[in-house]
């Protein structure tokens, strides 16, 4: 049984309003991931014993969404547009610019140190800024930057795989 | 009962059956990679397919989905049906190593040899630990699928072309290799199905789709507890046994019975020809003769058989010389014993001689024991739970005419409404666990768990009454007269959800009602009260019948039967705590213990260890080097469990056939012949057969075999009375921290008895559990050593903070250490029953 600690409390208060049976599960694993930046094996454990499952079912689900993560987020996450309008404006380079200059193989890593991970996105409209990307930083602040060209990325990579803040990148 | 036919022939069926069982039965060989016999058909793997006429939209019907109806025109054979089955097989396939399945010569092929067709030594079903075992294979066998054609040659193929999954092989039970896996689920369904523990699932999705354990995490860490259900079902070579991964290909199957606990589950021992592992099992398999295992079995039954490595086991007999053991032929060391006893019983009288027999040994050897004892001419005969058995049966008659209690234990899974007083079931007796868990989920069973401590049954559970250690029969007794107020300590919540399921008796009149309790080991006031108070309980739901729904669950395997053999105390004797009393004042000269092991089932390891050093004789039998060995005369080497034939009864009075594995080597060395030998070396009539059969109740050896599994030692007539009796246990409390136990899941009885090194192999057991708040108020955290001090008795070892245990309350596991625990108990019984103990933190 798990013990109950500080971390399985705040994980129960923040599921304490979805109940079993009622298509909740989704949202439970959402809120979670919203407030603890992934879904740890304790939060799995304690959102079964919330909705009666097992544990295995739980991961069984939640492994079904891409949107779900079960490793703690890198510092900050680039979301790369996958979508149409950027892919015309060579979104594939820009890509390939920011995951060399990380040092990463394929979308879905992260740098050794934490700093950085690359993640594939969908577009949600603001194509007008194609090629573009989100620049996440978990419950700090989600922005996007578009209008992109290689050597943008790779200064903006390189800049975050450095520690600097968003801000400066940008602004500097 | 229907008509339909099969391939032409005329067969009668039952409608609403699933065809695919059907056709099995009829011995048409079918292939069906992922509907499990008795379970929901999932319909995943499509390889079932048969032609049924007038089928829409097309002819071709999976046979699993496919239900028995009035003339019902099956096909399996034809042309069409064997390609579809073939191109099905063939997507499979896409994702395994397939070379071997599709070629024509491997059965010419050696490991070693060249491959014809260029294929990678480690992608061979020739190099697979499943060859020639494997469900995989012989489906495409079924199918000749090495004449399809195989339209992916020359393109790349995914199972060749990625990278293999990595391996789980980080447990001593289970190995699980992914490349091999089939994704026919029938994994997931088994855990979840059948055994209701849900440990594995279906991850990802698409192409990628794995299986997962608990939250994606490696084996140990999820909630699986090693039954190996999974592996049973498992039709390729990812869910394996690893103690005998590579080896367990048997060429023979024995009949047999796991003594580990007394739901006494059948197994079949696999046995090989192969050089090597000649005269030992190579795997075990759950064996569908006993109805209430059926066939599933737990990690105990499933690998005891391997629970100990060769140097604790007693492979040769031994004579004490000073303070060395000396090897000995067993035909010497009997002899020895038989002088030694001599001396004894000529110098000291009959008188002073004791015997201890065991549950774990078989009936028969019970009964050559007890006849040997009445041939010495002692009373003194007994075991170590002796006590405990006596007064919980003396319970029952008082309350209910009998001991012998007709309630049968595939009652459980049907039952509506359960009562279950236990420490931890799901550990001490999890076959039971197992049918609660089902009436559970399978048939909304309401289920009212009285228990000091967290259990897997709590989830399953609509009522959990977390008491204080010894005071179940408390709480049973006031549950049983409906009192309003909980007891002391019960939550209010829980304690109204408790009164409604046992005070409708006249909602669940037309269901069944059942009363499990399993009594503690080592106290027997303790015990008897909890006999009393749960016959009580059992009266105030179900009147006169209670005998018909009341279950007792002893402790050790085959407690009944040794018992009914006659191992208890003759008029006059002295029971097992005399006889050890006896031992250190003198009145006992001689002691020939057979299976038994004080020194792990008895309070008071001091007392026990100063009874034993007094003797002049102690003659142990036994099959593994146990802790005895260290103050025995005599140790003579029996056979182990596997290779010794007898029968057992079990938990509801079963009767059951276990045989030996031998072709004759070891039979000479079976504890019933060194008994016998050392009851003629004494000068008595020993030739004769002892069968549980001679025993009052008991079926004749014909009727047994030909009901193997049905029948039970019980009184012909239903007994109809039931009286309630008066508990006069009181609550109590001790001043510090109460120390309980039970009996853990993952260690075994011989790797306990014999304080191996290896006896908790996946060393879940190891600590104690303390409550979050005990643990804050000693001053001691999460993982570190602490010391349970009781007056001059202490045990060191690692703590749990866990809030399945109450507060003022630490359990340990009884086979912890070679039984270390009971070094804090008292043989004279405690006050309460439970030690009481100060937390200390041990230095580092
Ligand atoms: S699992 Fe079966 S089919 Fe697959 S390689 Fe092993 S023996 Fe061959
Ligand atoms: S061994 Fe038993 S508990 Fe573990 S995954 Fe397999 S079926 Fe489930
Ligand atoms: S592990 Fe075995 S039983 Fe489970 S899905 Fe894979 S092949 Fe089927
Ligand atoms: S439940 Fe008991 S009898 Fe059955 S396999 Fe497990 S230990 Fe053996
Ligand atoms: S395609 Fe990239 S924002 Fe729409
Ligand atoms: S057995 Fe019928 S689809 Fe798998």
């Amino acid at each position: 049984m798990p013990l109950e600690t500080e971390s399985t409390l705040r994980i129960r208060s923040i599921i304490k309003d979805f109940k079993p049976n009622n298509g909740d599960l989704l949202a439970a694993l959402y809120a979670v991931q919203h407030e603890m930046g992934y879904l740890s094996k304790e939060a799995l454990a304690v959102i079964a014993d919330q909705f009666k499952m097992f544990t295995a079912e739980v991961y069984g689900m939640a492994s079904f969404y891409e949107e779900y993560r079960f490793d703690p987020p890198a510092k900050t996450t680039i979301r790369w547009c996958s979508g149409p309008a950027c892919r015309t404006r060579n979104s594939a380079g820009i890509r390939d610019a920011i995951l060399a200059t990380l040092d990463l193989n394929e979308t879905g890593e992260q740098t050794e140190d934490g700093q950085c991970s690359v993640v594939v996105g969908q577009c949600n409209g603001t194509c007008e800024l194609a090629p573009m990307i989100w620049v996440e930083e978990h419950k700090t602040y989600e922005l996007p930057v578009g209008k992109l060209t290689a050597a943008k990325s790779i200064k903006l990579a390189r800049g975050l795989r450095s520690g600097s803040g968003i801000g400066e990148i940008l602004n500097g | 009962m229907v008509e339909i036919s099969i391939n032409g022939k005329t067969v009668d069926a039952e409608p609403g059956r699933r065809l695919v069982e059907v056709i099995k039965e009829q011995g048409i060989t079918i292939t069906n990679l992922c509907y499990i016999d008795g379970l929901e058909p999932y319909a995943g793997c499509r390889t079932c397919i048969v032609d049924i006429e007038g089928g829409r939209p097309s002819s071709l019907q999976l046979s699993c989905t496919a239900q028995i109806t009035e003339g019902q025109v099956v096909r399996t054979d034809t042309t069409e049906v064997k390609q579809a089955r073939q191109s099905v097989m063939s997507v499979i396939l896409a994702n395994h190593p397939d070379r071997c399945l599709t070629c024509h010569r491997r059965v010419h092929c050696m490991p070693g040899d060249i491959c014809l067709r260029d294929d990678v030594v480690t992608h061979r079903c020739l190099t697979c630990s499943k060859n020639y075992r494997c469900e995989l294979q012989t489906s495409c066998e079924n199918v000749d699928q090495g004449d399809f054609s195989e339209p992916w040659v020359g393109e790349k193929r995914s199972y060749y072309e990625t990278p293999p999954p990595e391996p789980d092989r980080a447990n001593p039970f289970l190995e699980f290799d992914p490349q091999m896996c089939i994704i026919c689920a029938r994994c997931v369904r088994a855990c979840d199905e059948l055994r209701h523990t849900g440990a594995l699932s279906l991850a990802g999705k698409g192409h990628t789709t794995m299986i997962a354990f608990g939250a994606g995490g490696q084996i140990h860490e999820s909630d699986c507890d090693f039954c190996g259900a999974c592996i049973d079902v498992c039709p390729t070579a990812t869910l394996m046994e690893k103690p005998n991964k590579w080896n367990g290909r048997a060429d023979d199957w024995t009949s047999a019975v796991c003594n580990s606990c007394s739901v006494g589950c059948t197994i079949t021992y696999g046995t090989s020809d192969q050089v090597g592992s000649e005269n030992i099992p190579v795997i075990v398999r759950p064996e569908r003769i006993n109805p209430v295992s059926q066939d599933q079995i737990c990690v105990r039954g499933r690998f005891g058989y391997d629970a100990i490595g060769p140097e604790d086991r007693l492979t040769t007999s031994l004579e004490r010389q000073n303070d060395r053991l000396v090897p000995r032929s067993l035909f010497d060391a009997t002899n020895l014993a038989v002088e030694q006893l001599r001396t004894v019983i000529d110098s000291h009288g009959a008188q002073t001689i004791g015997l201890l027999g065991s549950p774990l040994a078989t009936t028969e050897e019970a009964m050559a024991l007890s006849a040997l004892a009445d041939s010495i001419g002692t009373p003194n005969i007994d075991f170590s739970h002796g006590v405990i058995h006596r007064s919980v049966l003396s319970s029952l008659d008082q309350a209910l005419g009998t001991n012998k209690l007709s309630a049968d234990l595939t009652d459980i899974e049907k039952s509506a409404r359960l009562v279950v007083i236990a420490t931890d079931l799901e550990e001490s007796h999890p076959g039971v666990s197992l049918r609660i868990k089902g009436a559970a989920r399978k048939n909304q069973a309401k289920v009212v768990l009285i228990s000091p401590r967290w259990s897997e049954l709590d989830r399953f559970a609509c009522s959990v009454l977390r008491c204080y250690p010894g005071t179940e029969a408390n709480v049973a007794d006031s549950l049983g007269k409906l009192e309003t107020n909980p007891p002391l300590g019960i939550s209010t919540e829980q304690w109204n959800a408790a009164l409604t399921i046992v005070g409708s008796n006249e909602e669940f009149s037309d269901e069944i009602t059942s009363v499990v309790f399993a009594p503690n080991a080592i106290d027997a006031e303790m015990a008897s009260g909890l006999a009393s108070a749960a016959c009580n309980l059992a009266i105030g739901m179900v009147g006169n019948t209670t005998a018909e729904h009341l279950f007792y669950l002893p402790v050790d395997g085959n407690t009944h039967g040794v018992h009914d053999a006659g191992i208890f105390p003759k008029t006059d004797g002295k029971a097992f705590r005399e006889i050890i009393l006896g031992a250190i004042s003198g009145s006992i000269k001689g002691l020939i213990i057979h299976d038994d092991n004080p020194i792990l089932n008895s309070p008071d390891t001091d007392m026990i260890i100063s009874a034993l050093s007094n003797l002049e004789s102690l003659v142990v039998i036994d099959s593994v080097k146990s802790t005895l060995s260290d103050y025995a005369t005599v140790m003579l080497s029996e056979a182990a469990f596997y290779h010794r034939s007898g029968s057992i009864t079990t938990a509801d009075r079963r009767v059951l056939l276990h045989n030996s594995i031998d072709s004759g080597v070891e039979k000479e060395k079976s504890g019933i012949e060194i008994i016998k030998r050392i009851g003629a070396g004494l000068g008595f009539d020993f030739d004769r057969v002892f069968s549980y059969s001679a025993l009052a109740e008991y079926p004749s050896e014909e009727a047994l075999v030909q009901q193997q599994g049905r029948l039970r030692a019980i009184p012909d007539q239903a007994v109809f009375k039931a009286e309630v009796q008066e508990i006069d246990v009181p609550m109590r409390r001790v001043d510090d921290l109460a120390v309980f136990t039970s009996r853990s899941l993952y260690t075994s009885w011989d790797g306990a008895s014999s304080a191996s090194e290896e006896a908790d192999k996946l060393d879940r057991e190891g600590t104690a559990w303390v409550n979050p708040g005990d643990a804050q108020e000693a001053g001691v955290t999460q993982g570190v050593a602490v010391t349970l001090q009781n007056g001059s008795h202490s045990i060191t070892m690692k703590i749990k903070l866990d809030d399945g245990v109450a507060a003022g309350t630490v359990y340990v596991p009884s086979y912890y250490r070679g039984g270390a625990i009971m070094s804090l108990f008292a043989l004279e019984g405690l006050t309460g029953g439970l030690p009481s103990v100060k937390l200390v933190a041990a230095d580092a």
